[in-house]
């Protein structure tokens, strides 16, 4: 046993060392989010391209300074946007826009001006109704608005260019452009316009600090010298960082007060703290060497794998409260006899737990199969510490201050037991039965990943505001165009853009940006200059030049021009931001983004959408609902595996007729706990299934404690399982006031689950007097 | 594009006639009150011929738009609200172009209806104004302030004349093309709009 020890101690050191060597090596804890989703997509390239157009939608924020004073707005707005550039947070910081943005556009535009049409005059000429045209430009000449002068007339006789870029599309409608800035008032304040594409990633918990630390101070600099500014925010990273400060701010409040609560009770019950330290040394060993397996094989963690792996290590302070109240049965002397007497059980419940644990494996979340390596690593690494240090360490004598505390604890065995309960027993199951059933009816299932999240009200509250005074419209919505060269992608868009017009008419979509909006395909510039040519030229410019009196009429460019490419559009172009739509190439195909904009009905567009062939509409969040709800529906087929698996063991132990009785707690704990938590109005999610495993091991434990336990040594079974179930309260219980869903619909689901597998696990217990065992089964 | 905004700035001018009479009336336009009458434009554009010139009666109506019907040569009208601009061909829609199309058009209205109230400083933000007192009258000439604001590059000089309101508007580019304004038989109103007029501003702000 003493070498056993002596192996054990150096092994533990080892994992100890190794953990120290790899930290001062410089290993870091993964932080993206992200990186806990398993890859949805297989195909590669579409994969890449998806998370292209994740991140540039992800990283951009939008900002809208504003002040009743136009003057203060635009100092605030100029130093937010130079403070930004300034911090190294963002990639690019956009301000102040060129005066001449647009005549600049303008003249890269003028060579091609035939070629380009909006689709209503592409569809007047194509319907012969030229003269329409001719009517609104002479309208427009003569008219109080007129915006030609001789040189343009002569040139672009028909206006048709100005047309054009009138009819830009613009994501942000409601901005205009105010001495080079774009503003826009909304009752007495005047908000401008700063955006910012952010270097990092908004998920990366370190990033998400930096930046808001960092913007943090910038809004605070600007309200020390504008106390009455506004300030209106929107970007993933935002959401992501009030929610992260949630999560941790309610870890630490929990933490502390399962920990606390934790050192009370165990004070309490053993007044001593020798068994707080031994725990301690079972968790902690535990947890060194799950950490150092899990670097060793994964070359890197998860921070939350680690803080949910810990989690589920904590269960072995159930095994070793098993064994530390058997200090309180007098019959055992010795720490050997204790460890003897309570070694059957535990050891069983260790089995079943980490076949548990490991059937999380099945599950393909990378952030749970580092829980399953973890937490299984972790577990059984707590019971050699247990098995082979406890009892060394634990010399003391059985402790004599029990005897109100073990009568206390073998009540409920009792209450089960005694004829005289009977009836209050009925009562209870009776009552249990009629909430679950009612519960049933009221079972609702969730997957949208939208009503998981507990998005800041504050943030967004904002982010309607901003969206109200701007005209943008909300999307995570894209559509990839794939086509062989770039010119085949812009004509799959244009086949595309008429089918998202008819959703715009049907109402299934606000809007839309794609490239070709801006820059047709050449094939459709040369059929519109032929229109132009042939429908509009040729029947109308004479009569025209003479009304207007164009003497030297030099008729418009004949000779192809060539035609507009994006290459006409420069970096410091107001369109610029078209080039984010090219995405990276890859084997040998040329792949476009379209943004959508108010999705309303995705169904519509995909059907409209996805008749064309090359284009796929893609829906992140959906993505990930439809995620959610295939996995929640594997995790309870990972329930009923596990449970499939613990079987052969309790066979094996109890035999066909012994088994029935153990299987009572963790069948009610699993099956009843879902409609009992229904009925708070909490829907069914993948996070309750996940709570069902951890309530399914436990359930086993007291199963396997009370039956493996003899009738002497019940009451001292029972504190022992009274003071794991307090335990597993205090630790996972406590989740269940948080204001993260998923955490929420956990805890609440585990706090359940735990009290029904708690309060019927007496019933496993051998008969000791004439009670039939299968009293109640039903 | 940005050409648009002389013309409008013109237009903004020309509405403002109420205001601008203050020295001798001191009664702007009023609450529920508006302005009609009758203009005559040359626009004389360098390469072409002869001057285009245009005829027709306009309205102004403070708080609800402006509208600029052409009599000759072309019949059409151009509706011009907060919410945009709306150019009505023979009687029926040619173009529509929302308010955030048209940026000068906020920087419109706050001069017009800044100079409505007697607050011109929207203007002097853009213009240097030069106000003289003439025999029978009043002139006003603006130039643009900032040379390297699009209007400067449109824009040489604005030069309105006026009596009991404004009588005419000349305005000169740096391109040698210019303009010349003249109001007519103008008179203030309170009577409630004509059905037909209603309807024309009801298109522009649906």
């Amino acid at each position: 046993m003493k070498w056993a020890a002596l192996a054990w101690l150096a092994l533990v050191l080892a994992a100890g060392a190794y953990l120290a060597w790899q930290f001062l090596g410089g290993i870091a804890l993964q932080t993206d989010l992200m990186a806990l989703l398993p890859q949805v997509e297989h195909d590669i390239t579409v994969q890449k391209a998806k998370d292209e157009v994740a991140a540039l939608l992800n990283r951009r924020i939008v900002l809208l300074v504003g002040n009743r004073s136009r003057e203060r707005a635009r100092i605030a707005g100029a130093e937010l946007a130079a403070a930004l550039q300034q911090s190294g947070l963002a990639e690019s910081v956009t301000y102040a826009v060129p005066t001449d943005g647009l005549r600049r556009i303008g003249e890269a535009f003028f060579p091609y001006r035939f070629g380009l049409l909006t689709e209503g005059d592409r569809a007047r000429l194509q319907q012969g109704r030229g003269q329409e045209i001719v009517a609104r430009t002479l309208a427009s000449v003569f008219g109080p608005l007129g915006i030609a002068d001789g040189a343009l007339l002569r040139r672009d006789p028909f206006l048709l260019l100005p047309t054009y870029l009138a009819h830009l599309p613009q994501p942000m409608p409601l901005l205009v452009p105010d001495e080079g800035v774009l503003s826009v008032s909304d009752g007495p304040l005047t908000y401008v316009l700063v955006t910012a594409q952010l270097n990092g990633d908004p998920f990366a918990l370190a990033f998400q600090d930096r930046f808001i630390a960092g913007f943090d101070a910038i809004e605070q600099r600007l309200r020390q010298a504008t106390p009455d500014l506004r300030l209106l925010r929107l970007g993933a990273v935002f959401y992501a960082q009030a929610g992260a400060a949630v999560a941790n701010r309610e870890t630490s409040v929990i933490s502390i007060v399962s920990f606390v609560g934790t050192i009370l009770l165990v004070l309490a019950v053993f007044r001593a703290l020798r068994p707080l330290w031994l725990t301690l040394l079972a968790i902690g060993s535990g947890v060194v060497c799950a950490f150092a397996a899990c670097l060793w094989l994964f070359g890197g963690l998860h921070v939350i794998a680690l803080l949910f792996g810990v989690s589920l290590i904590g269960i072995s302070l159930d095994y070793c409260l098993q064994y530390l109240s058997a200090r309180f049965n007098p019959a055992d002397a010795t720490p050997e006899r204790r460890l003897y007497r309570v070694l059957p059980g535990i050891t069983l419940g260790i089995a079943t737990t980490l076949i548990g644990y490991v059937t999380l494996l099945l599950a393909p979340f990378p952030g749970l199969r580092q829980v399953a390596v973890f937490s299984a690593v972790g577990l059984a690494a707590s019971f050699i510490t247990l098995l082979i240090w406890l009892p060394m360490l634990d010399s003391s004598r059985p402790l004599s201050h029990g005897r109100r505390l073990l009568v206390a604890a073998g009540w409920l065995w009792r209450f089960w037991e005694r004829p005289g309960y009977r009836r209050p027993r009925v009562l209870l199951v009776a009552m249990v039965l009629v909430l679950a059933l009612v519960g049933m009816f009221r079972l609702t299932v969730e997957d949208d990943v939208r009503r998981l999240q507990a998005l800041s009200p504050e943030l967004r509250a904002q982010e309607s505001a901003l969206r109200r005074i701007t005209g943008l419209a909300g999307g995570t919505e894209f559509i990839l165009v794939r086509a062989a060269d770039a010119d085949g992608a812009l004509q799959t868009e244009e086949a595309l853009l008429d089918r998202l017009e008819q959703a715009k008419a049907e109402g299934a979509i606000a809007g839309f940006q794609a490239i070709a909006q801006v820059v047709p395909s050449v094939a459709r510039q040369r059929e519109n200059r032929a229109l132009v040519h042939d429908r509009l030229i040729a029947p109308f410019l004479a009569a025209y030049d003479r009304q207007l009196g164009i003497a030297d009429g030099d008729a418009p460019d004949r000779a192809a021009p060539g035609d507009l490419t994006l290459a006409a559009i420069t970096p410091d172009s107001p369109l610029s931001f078209l080039h984010q739509l090219v995405l990276a190439p890859g084997a040998g195909m040329v792949t476009h983004a379209v943004l959508l904009s108010g999705v309303t009905r995705l169904d519509t567009i995909s059907r409209l959408a996805e008749a064309v062939p090359g284009v796929r509409v893609v829906d992140p969040a959906g993505d990930i609902t439809r995620l959610l709800g295939q996995y929640r529906r594997r995790a309870v087929l990972l329930i009923a595996v596990s449970a499939a698996l613990m079987l052969p063991v309790i066979l094996w132990r109890y035999g066909p007729r012994g088994t029935v009785p153990v299987l009572i707690p963790p069948a009610i704990a699993v099956l009843l706990a879902p409609p009992l938590v229904a009925l708070a109005g909490v829907p069914f999610t993948f996070f309750n299934a996940m709570a069902l495993v951890l309530v399914l091991s436990m359930a086993f434990d007291y199963a396997v404690f009370c039956r493996e336990t003899d009738p002497d040594h019940r009451p001292v079974t029972m504190l022992g399982v009274w003071l794991a179930m307090v335990t597993t309260l205090l630790s996972f219980g406590l989740l269940g006031l948080s204001r993260v869903f998923a955490v929420h619909a956990f805890g609440l689901t585990l706090i359940v689950g735990t009290l029904l597998a708690f309060v019927v696990s007496p019933v496993t217990g051998e008969s000791a007097g004439n009670r039939p065992k299968m009293q109640h089964k039903d | 594009m940005i050409k648009r905004l002389a013309p409008m700035l013109l237009l903004g001018i020309a509405a403002l006639s109420a205001a601008l009479a203050q020295p001798r009336e001191a009664q702007p336009l009023r609450p529920g009150e508006r302005l009609e009458g009758r203009f005559v434009e040359e626009r004389h554009l360098t390469g072409l011929s002869a001057p285009l010139n245009s005829t027709g009666r306009f309205m102004l109506v403070p708080g609800t738009g402006l509208l600029w019907r052409s009599e000759t040569p072309f019949d059409t009208v151009l509706v011009i609200t907060p919410k945009g601009i709306v150019q009505m061909v023979n009687g029926s829609e040619a173009q529509r172009l929302p308010a955030a199309r048209l940026p000068f058009l906020a920087g419109f209205y706050d001069m017009l209806s800044g100079a409505l109230g007697g607050d011109w400083s929207a203007v002097a933000r853009d213009f240097t104004m030069d106000r003289r007192a003439e025999t029978g009258g009043w002139s006003l000439v603006l130039t643009p302030l900032h040379a390297d604001d699009p209007a400067a590059t449109q824009l040489q000089s604005i030069t309105i004349t006026g009596s009991d309101f404004v009588d005419a508007v000349e305005i000169h580019r740096p391109n040698g093309d210019w303009e010349r304004l003249a109001f007519l038989d103008q008179k203030r109103s309170s009577a409630p709009l004509a059905p037909e007029d209603r309807r024309l501003f009801d298109t522009a702000d649906p």
